[in-house]
This record gives structure tokens, C-alpha cells and sequence, in this order.
């Protein structure tokens, strides 16, 4: 190399090339899956947390006492054999057969705002 | 004995040793920086993998690898943008700007060994030795090739000498 070489070369060298950007390693598999992990368990104490919140609640006590304080009435079959066999033996209860189930199908005339009372006012 | 492996600390001096001359030569087959940066990114992150094993010329290794992922690039129809100052991977101390963009010119219009043996030797410092063994070539060989490009390169970045020397700057 001759000095016009070597000076051509120091004039290069005044020119310096960039740096590249910071190498971004590549996230570890095992670092991925304790964040996997994490992310699990937030989810399931969040989902947790707000089933307790309901189960909790004044609103969700309420509908309970209320489901449980009224139980739907239970319906009786009405057939004619079992009403004829009724009658033969226990007249008293066939009676009471009778009015508890026309309760269930007829119009209630006992209550204050009951179709017959108002009938009856009018 | 099996070959070590690259630890993770070898990558990241490799990174900073020869990262801004790779960089620059990249940019010299792709004029897209960011692109040319992705490459490098590629490159090192193979690395990172930790599944190479120690080459014998790191350098060496290095600048093929870059040299095939732009080259793989260009291939798979990668359009090239303009080369302007936000692409330059080159700054002039002297803040001549137009003389890094005219460089990075120049150096992409040389042959790829003449190249590879310019931005060896003068941005990652290498001696025409470790040129001549990390290319695989003669050191005859490597000697004539950077003279070459030594000559292309001055008469391409003449006019900007001469206006340096107008100026009286040195």
C-alpha cells in the first residue's frame, strides 16, 4: 500500500458507520411460560373474586330468602277414580280435595281486590 | 472435544465489536436502514439461539451470514427504496453528509469481495491477514481486491476531497 492509499484509508475511517439498534434477545420459552402461568391465576382469582362478590351480595341473599320463603304450591292431579274412591271412604277430605283445587282453577273471591268482591261493591 | 458453544456475553461482543461495520455493509446490499438492521437482527438472533457453535473467524462467519440473508432477501423481491440522509448508515465527522450518502453509494457498486474486504479493514479493523483468513482467499489475493476498491472508491469520492481541501478543512 502506497501513502496515497493509507491516507485514502484515514480519509474512510472519518467516516464512521452507525450503530445498529440494541439486539432485542429473544424472550426465554421457560420466562413465557411463568408469564403464561401468572396470567392464569389472575384470571381465576379475578373470576373468583367476583363469584364471591355475587355470592355475597345483599340482592343475591335476597332472592334466595325469597325463593326459599315461597314454595311454589303443589299441584293436585284431579281423576275420577281416586275421587270416587275418596268419597266412598272420607267425604271430609274429598271436600277438601275439592275446594283446594278449585282454588287453584277459579278466580279467588276471598281477597279485597278479588273479581266477586268487586262484583259485589259495584 | 466438541466445539463451544457461543455463550450469550460472546453474541453481545460480537454485537458491539463488529455490529456498526456489519451494519454498513448490510446497508451496501439493502439501501433500506431499517431493513439492512432487521437483517443484522436476524443474524444475531440465530446466535442468540445458542445452537452455533463457535466459529473459528467469528468475523468471518459474520459477514457471510449477513452477506446471504440481504442477498436471500433481494432475492424474495424486496423493492429497494431511495437511499436519502434518513437511510445513511454513515456519518462524517466533519458533518459532511453528502459524502456518506455518496460513500454508501459507491461501496454498494462494488463487486461484493471488494466490498467485504473494504468495510472488513476499515470499519471492523481487521488486518489484510484476518481478512485473507476469514474470507478463505490468499492474502494476495484480498491485497489486490482492496486496492481495487480503494481506487474506485477515491475516484467516486474525489469531488468531495476536493471541496474538503477548497474549504481548508483537514
Amino acid at each position: 500500500m502506497d501513502e496515497n492509499d493509507e491516507q485514502f484509508e484515514n480519509y474512510l475511517r472519518e467516516f464512521e458507520p452507525r450503530g445498529p439498534r440494541a439486539l432485542e434477545p429473544k424472550r426465554q420459552p421457560a420466562l413465557d411460560s411463568w408469564r403464561r402461568l401468572a396470567a392464569a391465576a389472575g384470571v381465576m382469582i379475578a373470576l373468583g373474586t367476583s363469584l364471591w362478590l355475587v355470592l355475597h351480595s345483599p340482592r343475591w341473599q335476597a332472592l334466595q330468602t325469597v325463593t326459599v320463603g315461597t314454595p311454589r304450591p303443589v299441584r293436585v292431579p284431579l281423576s275420577i277414580v281416586p275421587l270416587t274412591k275418596l268419597a266412598a271412604t272420607d267425604p271430609a277430605r274429598l271436600d277438601a280435595e275439592l275446594t283446594a283445587a278449585s282454588r287453584q282453577v277459579l278466580p279467588d273471591f276471598r281477597g279485597d281486590k278479588s273479581t266477586l268482591h268487586v262484583l259485589a261493591k259495584e | 472435544m466438541e466445539p463451544r458453544k457461543l455463550s450469550r456475553e460472546d453474541v453481545t461482543r460480537l454485537y458491539h465489536e463488529h455490529g456498526p461495520a456489519l451494519l454498513a455493509y448490510a446497508s451496501s446490499f439493502v439501501a433500506d436502514r431499517a431493513l439492512a438492521e432487521d437483517l443484522l437482527h436476524q443474524v444475531f438472533a440465530k446466535l442468540l439461539e445458542g445452537a452455533t457453535p463457535l466459529p473459528d473467524v467469528p468475523a468471518a462467519y459474520l459477514y457471510r451470514a449477513v452477506r446471504n440473508a440481504a442477498l436471500n432477501t433481494r432475492r424474495n423481491g424486496f423493492r429497494e427504496t431511495a437511499l436519502d440522509a434518513t437511510n445513511s448508515c454513515f456519518v462524517h465527522r466533519g458533518g459532511d453528509n453528502e459524502a456518506a450518502l455518496a460513500l454508501q453509494v459507491a461501496l454498494a457498486e462494488l463487486p461484493d469481495e471488494q466490498r467485504e474486504a473494504v468495510v472488513m479493514r476499515v470499519w471492523s479493523g481487521m488486518t489484510l491477514d484476518e481478512v485473507a483468513a476469514a474470507t478463505g482467499v490468499s492474502l494476495n489475493t484480498v491485497a489486490s481486491r482492496y486496492r481495487y476498491a480503494l481506487q474506485k472508491l477515491r475516484e467516486k469520492l474525489k469531488p468531495f476531497q476536493k471541496m474538503r481541501s477548497c474549504d481548508g478543512r483537514e
